[in-house]
């Protein structure tokens, strides 16, 4: 965890958060909700926490361009209630986990949950920002409309930037229509044969939504699909039909179970996998329950845990990684994980891992040709947060001396890398 | 002032003589791109075939302050490949291979000068293919999109270049390769392949490009719909929209774009209707079919007066060439004609328009309107006649249906670029601070501001200078390549 910094600021407009880079000297942390906030690396002692908690709102949502703009200290699942009232979503699926992450945390820690594989991440979703510089400069960048190529795209560089180039303060995103309805099939087995499941489906033309796999005795491939009321259930048969004997539909609720672990915490149950014919009686309607206004859990308790894994901590070291897909199960293999979230399309998967064998499992990705970086982890475990720097990492330091020359915003996010 | 004899040495000791063109008669082929008002005759062409070559010859660059312009297939219509006088211009044809497909992973490795179509030809045995389709893609190099991060009629629901690029290997303005993104979607670090996308060229040179594959849609429906006014056919997309149908493309033309591409080619088009939508759905047969009858019933409400559903591939085809045959066509009605490129947000679509047709009326002059409905991207042709002494005036127009279109909340480009083109409108759209941070982001890649300075930038050279009217490309003359 990071120590508790001496001075908390908590502005409440763009200007107020100006004001508040110009007039505290030193370093400071910028902080949304806190649910990420043990991911990457550790702070560095900083003078202040500039808490972006209080900068919470929709400034304009426009239903019929599918565009909304928010203050970047909104909870997504506000923002998530609000546009659901006109059946509009952000096509990120982190709203399945009502922790209160922020829209301009989101961006910064450059997440992205299973619908990535149709939808891609924030970087995808985001078209415009507002961004308060280190030496308190307003910068704007794109706008509200979808199609756009004047000008650099700043909220790439901001995206994944781990609060240490800027403050966000208002964000730009591109909506979608809340799907009609949504199914998901599950088929139990082990992540090879979910794998050869997986390759059949990409080549089919049933367009699933996700395609994930989540470890357990034996484990089980999950697969999401989105579509129209009376038409949907035509592509569950015929994805049933592809995935074969054992393939049946469960209850959206399982997708708790994947968001446990992605979060490290496999909290039901001793692997919360096995059977469990409650969930199975599959409903396809879904609406804007679908959209985070489920609210399953407390708000988060200073650990950043909340819903149905609130209790568990972390156990081990929380590890995301990257590869290019058909890597990705070999790799995995190649892991000692004790608990996996694997987007078996996208190549992207969450895997728990003992701390001290944190170091190897990037060397590991890394010579998969991969990427990987670490999320939660106990307070005590000293482990690189990232693997090997990527090749552009002198560019990123020059990226970061001209927005941040002093070195003021996030230090220590990218040790070792800067 | 001419380049020292030495520095020329050193990028004929790189290449070899063959490839470095200094022929003012060789050179001046490189002299503009699709925005041809602008022409600089470079120094010098390099024609590397190698990566590694590309990185060389910026080393030699870096170490004189030379300043060079990356080039691929010169479609640009902003100018952005524009040479500078002293300075080189590094032609990217020769690097053409598709490195590899790889139909498990969804994805291809190709070297920048690839065309845009060879993506999806390379791709389609396997049944993928390419999503961002720029109606200059059968030319257009991926190094090229990249650099403009293009888009096409598809890119409403498919999203743009950047969408669809997973990593790059770029060459920095100071010789040194690196590899910008990664195997997945998941990324370390901030974004620097999103940074990199769409910079128009001003970050360094791309070399190599993964792009992501998709599957071709099981089924595709085609549809033309003709409406008593632009205003109802904009109603139209909305009325989609809102019923949570995210069609593959959505176009619109008015009278005057439809007479002139009807006479041009005969697609099928109605003469007499006031507005057209084109509207494509794809995806898995009973989605499609689902969402059709839907997009009909909406026609129907808003008083379409025709609705032509292409019974064929042929038909399809026609459709779509009627389309893309519009902006070449308008020359039959006009003897001279700029083309605009803004954004507004799709609800204004019918506002701006309005607001268009009053101040061409202003004006004294006629505007013809094809554009992208789905995502608010306009093309207003704004028609004119030099000999009739019309230029001023059509210029004027055309500049301020651009900053009309920042006005309504929209961008000043929506897929050509600032490039040279409209660097000195960027102030209408951006705050000082916003430029002086684009600015240090520029800096931070390129602190000698050699890789294709003075583009995107307002600069006080640039906004003395005046674009000119529209010429067409040589390759749409040929007939080769159409414009969107
Ligand atoms: C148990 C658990 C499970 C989760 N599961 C999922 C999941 O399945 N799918 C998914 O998509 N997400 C998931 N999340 C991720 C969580 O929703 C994101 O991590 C989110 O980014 C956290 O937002 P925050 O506001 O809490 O950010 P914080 O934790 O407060 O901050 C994270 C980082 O972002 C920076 N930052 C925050 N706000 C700003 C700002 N305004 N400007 C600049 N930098 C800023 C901070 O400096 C910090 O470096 C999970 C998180 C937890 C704890
Ligand atoms: C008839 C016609 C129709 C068009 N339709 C569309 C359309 O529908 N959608 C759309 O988005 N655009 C369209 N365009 C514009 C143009 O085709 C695109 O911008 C295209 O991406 C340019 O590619 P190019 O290879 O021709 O690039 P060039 O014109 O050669 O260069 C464009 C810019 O990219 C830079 N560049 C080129 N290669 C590299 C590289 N390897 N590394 C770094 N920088 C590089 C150049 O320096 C320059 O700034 C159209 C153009 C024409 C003439």
């Amino acid at each position: 965890m990071t120590r508790a910094a001496p001075t908390t600021l908590r502005p409440t407009t763009p200007k107020e958060v100006r004001d508040a880079v110009l007039d505290t000297p030193g370093r400071l942390a910028i902080a949304g909700a806190g649910t990420a906030a043990d991911w990457a690396g550790r702070l560095d002692d900083v003078d202040a926490t500039l808490d972006t908690t209080g900068l919470t709102g929709v400034i304009a949502h426009n239903p019929g361009d599918m565009t909304v703009s928010v203050h970047a200290g909104t909870p997504l699942r506000d923002l998530a209630g609000e546009i659901g009232e006109h059946r509009q979503r952000l096509a990120l699926d982190a709203a399945r986990i009502p922790r209160g992450a922020t829209v301009g945390g989101l961006l910064a820690t450059a997440d992205a949950g299973p619908s990535a594989l149709v939808y891609g991440s924030m970087r995808d979703l985001v078209i415009g920002t507002t961004t308060v510089l280190a030496d308190g400069t307003m910068v704007r960048s794109g706008g509200h409309v979808i199609k756009n190529v004047a000008g650099y795209d700043m909220a790439k560089l901001l995206h994944g930037s781990y609060g240490t180039l800027g403050v966000l303060v208002e964000v730009v995103l591109r909506l979608h229509p809340v799907p009609k309805a949504t199914a998901t099939v599950a088929v139990d087995g082990p992540l090879t044969s979910a794998a050869e499941h997986t390759a059949r489906l990409v080549q089919s033309p049933l367009e699933p939504i996700a395609c994930e796999w989540i470890s357990g005795d034996p484990g089980r491939l999950l697969v999401r699909l989105e579509g129209g009321e009376s038409t949907l259930h035509l592509r569950v048969d015929r994805l049933m039909e592809l995935l074969g004997d054992g393939a049946h539909e469960v209850d959206d609720a399982v997708w708790d179970e994947h968001a446990a672990l992605v979060a490290g915490v496999p909290g039901l149950g001793d692997n919360g996998l096995g059977d469990n014919g409650s969930r199975d009686n599959g409903s396809r309607d879904n609406g804007s329950r679908d959209n985070g206004s489920r609210d399953n859990g407390s708000r988060d308790n200073g650990t950043g845990a909340g819903g149905p894994a609130a209790d568990a901590a972390p156990e081990g070291a929380v590890l995301r990684i990257g590869a290019a897909p058909t890597r990705l199960p070999s790799l995995i293999a190649e892991l000692p994980a004790t608990a996996v979230a694997a987007g078996l399309g996208t190549g992207v998967a969450t895997v728990t891992v003992p701390g001290a064998a944190v170091a190897e499992a990037h060397d590991a990705v890394a010579a998969a040709n991969g990427t990987s970086s670490l999320r939660s982890r106990s307070a005590d475990l000293d482990a690189p947060a990232w693997g090997p720097p990527p090749s552009g990492l002198p560019v990123l330091k020059a990226i970061k001396h001209k927005l941040d020359p002093d070195g003021r915003l996030s230090p220590g996010r990218f040790h070792p890398w800067m | 002032m001419p380049l020292d004899r030495r520095i020329v040495d050193e990028f004929v000791g790189v290449l070899g003589a063959a490839d470095v063109l200094s022929d003012p008669i060789k050179t001046r082929t490189y002299e503009c791109d699709g925005l041809t008002g602008y022409r600089v005759v470079p120094e010098l062409v390099l024609l590397p075939r190698t990566a590694e070559a590309v990185a060389e010859c910026v080393k030699v660059c870096a170490r004189h302050g030379v300043p060079f312009v990356a080039r691929g297939a010169g479609t640009g219509l902003s100018g952005g490949a524009l040479p500078v006088a002293d300075g080189v211009v590094i032609g990217l044809n020769r690097l053409n291979r598709v490195l590899e497909v790889d139909p498990e992973n969804r994805r291809a490795v190709l070297e920048p000068g690839v065309t845009n179509l060879e993506i999806t030809a390379a791709a389609s045995p396997f049944g993928l293919y390419y999503a961002p389709d720029p109606s200059s893609q059968q030319v257009c190099t991926i190094g090229g999109n990249v650099a403009e991060n293009s888009g096409g009629a598809h890119c409403l629901k498919y999203g743009f270049t950047t969408n669809h690029v997973l990593s790059i290997e770029v060459v920095l303005p100071d010789g040194s390769l690196v590899t910008l993104g990664s195997d997945s979607a998941e990324q370390s670090g901030p974004d620097l392949r999103g940074v990199f996308l769409g910079s128009e060229g001003t970050l360094g040179i791309t070399t190599k490009i993964t792009v992501r594959l998709l599957r071709t849609p099981e089924t595709m429906r085609t549809l033309l719909a003709d409406f008593p006014s632009v205003a109802a056919g904009g109603q139209v997309v909305s009325d989609i929209v809102s019923a949570g149908i995210v069609p593959a493309a959505v176009e619109m033309m008015d009278a005057l774009a439809i007479e002139a591409a009807e006479g041009a080619t005969g697609a099928g088009y109605s003469l007499d209707t006031p507005a057209a939508l084109v509207v494509e759905l794809d995806g898995t047969a009973e989605e499609c079919d689902d969402q059709f009858e839907q997009v009909k019933a909406i026609c129907d409400r808003h008083g379409c007066t025709r609705l032509h559903i292409a019974g064929s591939p042929e038909e399809r085809a026609a459709i779509w060439r009627g389309r893309k045959a519009a902006f070449a066509a308008v020359g039959r009605i006009s003897p001279d004609y700029i083309v605009q490129d803004g954004v507004v947000p799709r609800t204004r679509l019918s506002e701006v328009l309005d607001k268009i047709a009053e101040m061409a009326d202003d004006a004294g002059l006629r505007v013809a309107n094809v554009f992208h409905a789905g995502d608010g991207n306009l093309h207003p042709l704004v028609l004119y006649s030099e000999a009739d002494g019309e230029v001023e005036r059509a210029e004027e127009l055309s500049s301020g249906i651009a900053e009309l279109c920042v006005a309504m909340g929209g961008s000043l480009s929506g897929e050509h670029g600032i490039g040279t083109d409209k660097a000195c409108s960027m102030p209408t759209m951006f705050g000082e601070d916003d430029l002086e941070a684009f600015h240090r982001v520029r800096t931070a890649f390129d602190p000698g501001d050699i890789c294709n300075p003075g583009k995107l930038f307002p600069t006080p050279r640039l906004c003395g200078e005046r674009p000119g009217k529209y010429r067409p490309h040589p390759l749409e003359e040929q007939g080769a390549i159409e414009r969107l």
